[in-house]
């Protein structure tokens, strides 16, 4: 089963992509600011990331840059979501390094296309 | 009269008083020692001096006497003793022979006492024209001085020096209003005033201003209690004190106003009569304070204004940050709930449920969509919307619309056609701003044409002389060379002539025709025409009542140098931001003349060697998006950083907008650094 970390402060926002991930097959963990979502990806080995951009203690381009500049972390895919979907922002997820960009409020669809480009799916429901 | 000191020996003395005894003449004789003759001499202030030349001390005498200012003129005439031999014959101006003639001497002193009234008379006019030559000469420097400065307080004591300088005063009181704070009384004196003389000249001054408005009311309702006083001594430490009586001297009094505006009053005292010149002189100083004056009060309250404006435009971009993601955040999970409500994964839901859920995502749908018109419009409106232009071909995104819309036509049983009439040259533009002003104009007429409608979207090349300036929204757009013409047709409810141009407004939708349930804030057109602008395309709408509309928007096809013109402007709209610009290196010279030309660019901040000292090889066309400051922060921690990345870019030009110059320079000098 495929690791997914989910790094948000909106804890409503974590539960419901954790359930439809979940749902879809995925084993999920989660994290509820930037310091713990850091730990996570070094420590628990996920095959993809998703972090929200505005959090407490560590920022997600922070964490974004800080994995992506790490020879041994720079392989797992990075889904940055943004309430801002300013082109401006997508510049500097660029340059930090993400691979793939949500806007909030966003189709859980959309999500699972982009998780599907990544990770090959386990159907296994 | 003629007064005439002797400075004889008594042998000769009484012959020539003899020869000059009469009534026209006043006569003096020399007294005593050297120090007394000098003190009459001061006293008298002779026309004419006699000397005889065998007198002792006679040369120190007549140089001391012509060292002084006011004897200047004085005429010397020297009695000659044949048999003395004097050397001093230089410091005279007539001679007569001994032994005296009587006629002789009389015309000699005749004609030196009419050239001595002659050069008085030049010595006076002289001294007028150079006091008026001085006081214009400061009158001159003040106005230079005057315009120099927007600091009221600068301003008034600019004028109190200026009066200083050119009228002496030794009092002078100015009475200043002020709108926010109390009337100020600036005293500069000579000698210390009494207190006294301060109370008095405090109630002179508010009887003066309310004399001035006797009939009318006062501009400024004060009274002599609540007036500050500023007081400059000169010289503080003299024993002179000026007394009450002070206010009995000669005094010159004037308003500070211009047109309506009324700022105070001046009044200046002075022992010494004030001439007629000196009227004109204050009155011409008095006179220019008053323009400064106003355009410093402007320039207060236009910077006051700003400042508030300021506040509230940092206000406004709090509230668009708070509207993006404060609002967005919490529909996420909404979105997301629903979402998994109705893949049934919580179990499962009766039909009638999932047709409200559907309606609830739907209006969730919505709500993004006018979050996304707000911000898009306060985007544009502070300069900030990002438009990443590129040589697009935008015939697919036309094709798009069909299926975009295709469920809401359906429901509405509207058709949707598409006409392309001929193949479409690529335009230089941003692809996804495109299809925003295409989705925009096809969802609106999707709300305003009934069930069974017909829509139909056009495009085609026009010429710009085949476009009817007058219709289009900003008639003021200059239009040349071809264009793709993209028009959006429906038979819907149409606008009446009066209210096209409204459409365009912010939160405009046409109270009487279009009722609010149509939906929308109505902001999707007003951020269509300024996406339109920013592409220097135009809009222009034709309808009629009940029979439909018909939205048409043209873009520009683009040459090398409309090109260029868009990246330029799209660089420099966004405030105070870094560009960076590529251009063909053989056009680059033409390029910067046409920067020049049209001031679009200090094109001194552009170093030579970031101009011209490019690998000759390359040509291209090519454009970075520039990188805005809040990005260049982020991802590059300092100005070193962004110019090693803009370095191995290769720019050619770095832009910058003027009130970013120090970063524009300083990336200019590393990048030089770099370079070389």
């Amino acid at each position: 089963m495929k690791k997914i970390l989910i790094v948000d402060d909106e804890k409503d926002i974590v539960e419901t992509l954790s359930f439809m991930l979940k749902a879809k097959g995925f084993e999920c963990i989660c994290a509820y600011d930037g310091e713990e979502g850091l730990n996570l990806a070094k420590n628990s080995n996920p095959d993809l990331v998703i972090l929200d951009v505005m959090m407490p203690k560590i920022n997600g381009y922070k964490i974004c840059r800080l994995l992506k500049f790490d020879n041994k972390y720079k392989n797992i895919p990075i889904i940055m979501i943004t309430a801002r979907s300013q082109d401006e922002d997508k510049l500097i997820g660029e340059e930090t390094g993400a691979d793939e960009y949500i806007t909030k409020p966003f189709e859980f669809s959309d999500v699972l296309e982009k998780i599907s480009k990544y990770l090959k799916q386990n159907e296994t429901v | 009269m003629t007064k005439i000191f002797l400075l004889i020996n008594n042998e000769a003395n009484s012959q020539i008083e003899d020869i000059l005894s009469d009534k026209n003449n006043e006569l003096m004789k020399a007294q005593g020692e050297l120090e007394d003759i000098l003190t009459q001499i001061h006293h008298f202030c002779p026309d004419i001096i006699l000397v005889e030349n065998n007198l002792e001390n006679c040369e120190f005498i007549i140089r001391q006497i012509k060292s002084i200012a006011k004897n200047q003129n004085t005429q010397i005439i020297f009695l000659l003793h044949e048999n003395v031999k004097t050397d001093i014959l230089n410091l005279a101006d007539g001679l007569v022979e001994f032994p005296l003639k009587k006629e002789v001497l009389l015309s000699t002193i005749n004609s030196h006492f009419k050239i001595k009234k002659s050069l008085d008379r030049l010595y006076d006019n002289n001294k007028e024209l150079s006091k008026s030559l001085y006081q214009l000469n400061v009158l001159y420097n003040t106005s230079s001085q005057f315009a120099g400065t927007l600091n009221t307080s600068k301003l008034y004591e600019i004028m109190i020096e200026a009066m200083e300088k050119t009228l002496s005063f030794d009092i002078s009181s100015v009475l200043i209003f002020n709108q926010f704070s109390k009337p100020i009384l600036y005293l500069n004196t000579i000698h210390t005033p009494s207190e006294n003389l301060i109370d008095a000249l405090k109630i002179r001054s508010i009887l003066n201003y309310k004399t001035m408005f006797e009939n009318t009311t006062l501009p400024h309702d004060k009274d002599f209690d609540e007036i500050e006083v500023i007081q400059k001594t000169k010289q503080s430490r003299s024993n002179k004190i000026y007394s009450i009586d002070s206010l009995s001297y000669d005094s010159l009094f004037a308003p500070i106003k211009v047109g309506d505006e009324f700022f105070g009053v001046v009044e200046l005292f002075r022992q010494i009569p004030y001439t007629a010149e000196d009227v004109t002189c204050f009155q011409a100083i008095t006179h220019q304070v008053a323009l400064p004056l106003r355009s410093a009060k402007l320039y207060e309250e236009i910077s006051s204004t700003n400042k508030k404006l300021e506040k509230l435009e940092r206000i406004k971009s709090e509230f668009v940050s708070i509207v993006s993601h404060e609002l967005r955040t919490p529909l996420t999970p909404i979105n997301n709930s629903l979402e998994i409500v109705l893949s049934n994964q919580a179990g499962e839901i009766p039909p009638e449920a999932q047709n409200f859920i559907i309606m609830a995502k739907r209006n969730i749908q919505r709500l993004s969509g006018i979050i996304e018109d707000l911000l898009d419009l306060s985007r544009i409106q502070t300069g900030k919307l990002d438009l990443k232009y590129k040589l697009v071909d935008i015939t697919p995104s036309l094709e798009l619309l069909q299926k975009t819309f295709l469920q809401v036509a359906q429901e509405k049983n509207i058709t949707i056609n598409l006409e392309i009439k001929q193949k479409l040259p690529e335009i230089y533009a941003d692809l996804r701003r495109i299809e925003q002003i295409f989705s925009n104009l096809v969802s609106n007429s999707l709300k305003f044409t009934p069930q069974d409608g017909t829509i139909n979207v056009v495009a085609e090349v026009v010429l710009s002389n085949e476009i009817d300036k007058t219709k289009l929204i900003s008639p003021y757009i200059d239009l040349k060379g071809e264009y793709i013409k993209i028009s959006v047709q429906d038979n819907g409810i149409g606008i009446k002539e009066d209210d096209i141009p409204k459409i365009f407004d912010k939160f405009s939708q046409i109270e009487t025709s279009l009722n609010r349930n149509k939906g929308g804030v109505g902001l999707g057109l007003t951020i269509t025409k300024q996406l339109i602008d920013s592409h220097f395309g135009a809009i222009w709408v034709e309808s009629e009542e009940k029979k439909g509309s018909v939205f048409n928007v043209i873009l520009p096809l683009c040459d090398d140098f409309k090109i260029f013109e868009m990246d330029l402007s799209h660089a420099l709209i966004a405030s105070g931001n870094v560009g960076i610009l590529k251009i063909n290196y053989n056009k680059r010279i033409e390029l910067i003349e046409l920067l020049k030309e049209q001031k679009l660019l200090n094109i001194t901040r552009l170093s030579k060697e970031i101009l011209f000292d490019k690998d000759e090889r390359k040509e291209y066309w090519a454009y970075i998006p520039k990188i805005s400051i809040s990005s260049f922060d982020a991802i590059y921690r300092t100005i070193e950083d962004f110019c090693i990345k803009i370095s191995n870019d290769e720019s050619d030009i770095i832009l910058s907008k003027a009130h970013s110059e120090k970063d524009g320079i300083e990336v200019s000098k590393i990048i030089n650094i770099l370079n070389s």
